[in-house]
């Protein structure tokens, strides 16, 4: 059970102030979910200009394939889920079918008779009265290890576990009334004896205030009250969460799918009691992660370890979809209740707002609000609620997807109060443009070509059934990073091995770490081989807050200068130049006033004798750089007999720096467009109101956009080469939800303030106009 | 972990449970099922309870497995005979990273017993590429970018030979719905289609 104060695997990077520092929320303590923080260094001083990204560039920006496609097209490629390893056993958790109970007691003997069982463990001992309460459906209790998967699964069924159950809080509705159970009350059994535990079914965070909220009502022409509010989504990543644990005496190798290779090693040491220098962890390709796959210490990861100790054998534990959707993490919900004030030109003079989430049994569910607009008079009251759940995880940009709704619709409701166009009236509220803050340039240019001008006030006064409506959304998110190291290693044959101890989710890392030192070094991509996702690489960050690029890519820039200078220092006798007058472009290494004065890539290397060249990086501030800005627009057609609504054309605007892998940097943004797209149509975790039981723990309930969902993408990347790398995973999936419930509302006339947009909400919310 | 029907240690009965236990019952009481005669074709004289005897073809190999009855064609490919390149993402029939071909049609193979589809031609993405390099399919994937992470594409690559295979120049429509079945979590599904509408010279199956 994770202390409320202490959420389990927060991104690596709070997200920094936004535009005019305006927009955050109240949110979580964010401690660093990596394995280069060891300690309080102090931070390295900037890079010497030597260093810079230096154009022209020969990689960096271009379309280069992704470097492992053709491993993941062929199935090549082994994830976690693929390892098999000789005389390996197949684990198998046992989880509480019940929202919160007592463990009266575990009886793993049958078990431990069932065919092909090697080892089991007890994961929450009854005696043990601080662990002895689960607090949600799915909680870890007991597992198993067996010959054969199908053994495992027959042997986790026959652990016997008594129960006695306990009341639980399933609705959010309830616990801030007060009329549920006292769960997570002091008089009451808390989760466990952990410093921070929540005493209060709902925690009361601080108020932040700014201006005088009194004041900005009085400038108000129009006030208007509302509460908006976002729901729970999981993570489903398509490969699951788990590990495949080996054991050589005291010395451990996991696979693992995680996002953070070095922070698991630290947490199998720690969670182990085992010396950090005896366990490597690798993860070569894993499938998806979304945030999800940031703890140091999942249970699924321990367990396995234990198992595979206990049996020594190898074990691999990969979590089933059920598993996923209850147990490793969610997207908290987001409610808040806000009275805002406009003037009669449309400037927003003063907001209030309460506001709450729940992040599940104990976890704390913060977003921004209000969402990068700039409001002078503001007040704000956040509260946590606590309910009998698995717990919230970050989620692809932690709290913007949430905080974007709430503000948007709201300012849209507004926009139409003083009968102004959409984009003029967020432009009109926006902190001051700067290279962070672009928005409104990105709202006249997308504008221009979504054809905005198009677009009819709200409610299509089209005749039939079928309504059309545009809608537009702005986004932000930090970014940036610190942690990267990187080896670089020069052979004579001319190859070029690049080490960086950092891990490819399916964003394309691998490739980008070839883009940088490709672009160095003046040679092809495919000359350079990275070699990633192993703790035996050096230190580097976990990926997640977007962090990854901006990270590795300055060290892997560092080393990649270092060798290449040393490269010049052998092979500059040999022409009779200094080797500061080098250069290396097109496939050479040349004077730089005389290309022909030089030799080819592959006769320089053939300099540097049977021991590779080698060269260290790490990162330095100046070749990356914090927050992006972005916009989308979206087109829908929504059929008010049916509520279905099909979302048809999407303009994303996105900046984030230096442009370094430019397809997979787009489709970074087409993914965060279906990811968003999804969070507003589809995707709902359904609670069981009276038995906290999710009803819809699979993939054919628990709905996500198929082909035939998607609408027509368009993705323009904006370059600011100037400001350095600064990573693109998150932004993208900000806004689009918020887009496409303002095409909707421009579509049918009605607003609907909640998500998803599901068909039986649509027709409901034009049932109450007609009514 | 499931509903009130719940079992000690908390399992419901799915839907998976249900094809399994289907499946054991058919290949043990119904001797003239079909899936008995192919086990026998197959050289297979009992089936279950414990392992039997399995004979697959898989991208046109002899693979000989002891398996339960229960096993999965997907479970026995990638449990037994290391070939892991089809993916289980929900085990259920919902998200396609299984899809396999089987005498021609993709199928679901975490939703398909390994012991009814003896006899027939089994091929899985770990057996498209060939010698002479990747599949127009695969190549058509890696030049779009129409993959992320990857978990997903294996079935999708599948999915898009078998629609191919059937309509070697597809309308747009054929292509959704070609690959309706299957689902990228990482939302690559622009550059999927995009792929799959560049491919040229499949030949019809």
């Amino acid at each position: 059970m994770a202390s409320p104060n202490e959420p389990q695997g927060q991104p690596p990077a709070q997200p920094p102030a936004q535009g005019g520092g305006r927009g955050q929320g109240p949110a979580p303590a964010q401690p660093q979910a990596q394995g280069g923080g060891r300690g309080q260094a102090p931070p390295p001083p900037p890079a010497d200009p030597k260093y810079h990204w230096a154009a022209p560039h020969s990689s960096i920006g271009t379309h280069v394939k992704r470097l492992d496609g053709p491993d993941k097209v062929t199935g090549r490629a082994k994830y976690t889920f693929d390892i098999n390893r000789p005389g390996m056993l197949y684990g198998k958790i046992v989880r509480s079918p019940h929202p919160r109970a007592r463990i009266v007691s575990v009886d793993l003997t049958p078990a431990q008779k069932a065919p092909g069982v090697k080892a089991t463990l007890l994961w929450r001992d009854p005696a043990d009265t601080a662990r002895s309460i689960v607090m949600y459906q799915g909680d870890e209790i007991a597992a198993v290890a067996a010959d054969t998967e199908e053994h495992a699964t027959d042997a986790a069924r026959l652990v016997k576990v008594e129960y006695e159950v306990l009341p639980a809080v399933i609705q959010v509705d309830q616990a801030l009334a007060g009329n549920a159970p006292a769960v997570f009350a002091a008089s009451g059994p808390a989760a466990d004896n952990t410093p921070g535990t929540p005493r209060s079914n709902v925690r009361q965070g601080q108020t932040q205030e700014t201006g005088d909220i009194a004041a900005g009502f009085k400038q108000a022409a129009q006030t208007l009250e509302e509460t908006y509010s976002t729901h729970v989504i999981t993570h489903v990543c398509l490969e699951s969460h788990g590990a495949v644990c080996e054991w050589d005496g005291d010395n451990l190798t996991a696979w693992v799918s995680t996002q953070g290779v070095n922070a698991t090693k630290d947490g199998f040491a720690t969670g182990l009691k085992i010396p950090a220098s005896n366990v490597r962890v690798i993860t070569q390709y894993m499938g998806g992660g979304f945030g999800s796959k940031l703890g140091a210490q999942d249970p699924q990861s321990m367990i396995c370890a234990r198992l595979a100790k206990q049996a020594n054998a190898p074990v691999k534990l990969m979590l089933d979809r059920k598993e996923e959707h209850l147990a490793t993490g969610n997207r908290p919900s987001a409610a808040a209740r806000i009275k805002v004030g406009v003037t009669a030109d449309g400037m927003i003079t003063a907001f209030d707002a309460e506001s709450w989430g729940t992040g599940g049994a104990g976890a704390a569910a913060g977003f921004p609000l209000p969402y990068i607009y700039q409001i002078p008079n503001r007040r704000r009251t956040h509260k946590d609620v606590f309910i009998n759940t698995g717990l919230q995880r970050p989620m692809r940009a932690p709290g913007h997807p949430q905080g974007s709704f709430i503000t948007e619709v709201m300012m849209e409701e507004l926009a139409d109060r003083v009968k102004m166009d959409p984009v003029e009236f967020r432009i009109k509220n926006l902190p001051p443009e700067a290279p962070n803050a672009m928005w409104g340039s990105y709202l006249r240019q997308g504008a221009k070509e979504f054809g905005w001008d198009k677009r009819h006030p709200t409610g299509d006064p089209a005749p039939g059934p079928i309504k059309t409506g545009m809608g537009v959304a702005i986004n932000t998110w930090g970014g940036g990073g610190s942690q990267g190291r990187a080896h670089v290693e020069i052979s004579s044959d001319g190859t070029v091995v690049v080490r960086c101890g950092t891990q490819d989710l399916g964003t394309g890392t691998r490739t980008l770490v070839a883009v940088v030192a490709a672009d160095t070094f003046g040679i092809p991509v495919s000359n350079i081989k990275p070699e990633i996702g192993d703790t035996v690489y050096p230190v580097s960050g976990g990926s997640g807050g977007s962090t990854t690029a901006a990270g590795i890519s300055p060290a892997i820039r560092i080393a990649t200068v270092n060798a290449l200078d040393a490269l010049k220092e052998k092979i500059a006798p040999a022409l009779g130049v200094e080797p500061a007058s080098l250069v290396a472009a097109n496939g050479r290494i040349q004077v730089k006033d005389n290309p022909s004065k030089g030799m080819s890539w592959a006769e320089a290397c053939k300099q540097i004798g049977p021991q590779p060249l080698a060269a260290d990086g790490a990162w330095q501030p100046g070749l990356s750089s914090v927050t992006t800005s972005g916009v989308q627009f979206a087109e829908v057609k929504v059929d008010i007999e049916t509520g279905i609504v099909k979302v048809t054309r999407i303009l994303a605007l996105q900046d984030c720096g230096l442009v370094v892998s430019r397809l997979t940097a787009e489709s970074q943004v087409y993914g965060g467009v279906v990811g968003s797209l999804n969070f507003a149509l589809f995707e709902d975790r359904i609670l069981d109101r009276n038995t906290g039981q999710m009803v819809n723990p699979n993939m054919e309930w628990y709905l996500l956009a198929g082909m035939s969902d998607i609408p027509k993408i368009d993705v323009r990347l904006i370059d600011q080469s100037e400001r350095g790398v600064i990573g693109i995973g998150e932004p993208p999936t900000v806004p689009t939800a918020a887009a496409v419930a303002l095409a909707v509302r421009n579509a049918i006339g009605v607003t609907v303030r909640s998500l998803p947009l599901t068909p039986a909400k649509i027709l409901q919310t034009l049932a109450q106009r007609r009514a | 972990m499931a509903s009130k029907d719940d079992k000690p240690g908390g399992f419901a009965f799915s839907r998976r449970d249900f094809l399994k236990s289907a499946g054991v019952v058919s290949a043990v009481t119904a001797t003239t099922s079909p899936a008995e005669a192919e086990a026998q074709a197959g050289g297979v004289n009992a089936v279950g309870p414990g392992d039997v005897p399995v004979r697959l073809t898989v991208n046109g190999k002899r693979v000989d497995l002891m398996i339960e009855p229960r096993t999965t064609l997907l479970d026995a490919l990638r449990n037994r005979a290391d070939l892991t390149g089809n993916k289980r993402g929900c085990d259920r029939g919902a998200c396609g990273a299984c899809t396999m071909i089987v005498d021609g049609r993709a199928v679901y193979a975490c939703s398909t017993l390994a012991i009814d589809v003896q006899g027939k031609q089994i091929r899985n993405v770990d057996g498209l590429a060939t010698s002479t390099g990747l599949h127009p399919v695969q190549q058509a994937f890696c030049d779009k970018d129409a993959l992320m992470c990857g978990f997903c594409t294996p079935g999708f690559v599948m999915a898009s030979v078998a629609l191919l295979e059937k309509h070697p120049s597809p309308t747009p429509d054929q292509i959704r719905k070609g690959l309706d079945g299957n689902i990228c979590r990482c939302g690559t599904f622009s550059r999927i289609f995009e792929a799959v509408s560049s491919v040229k010279g499949v030949t019809r199956g």
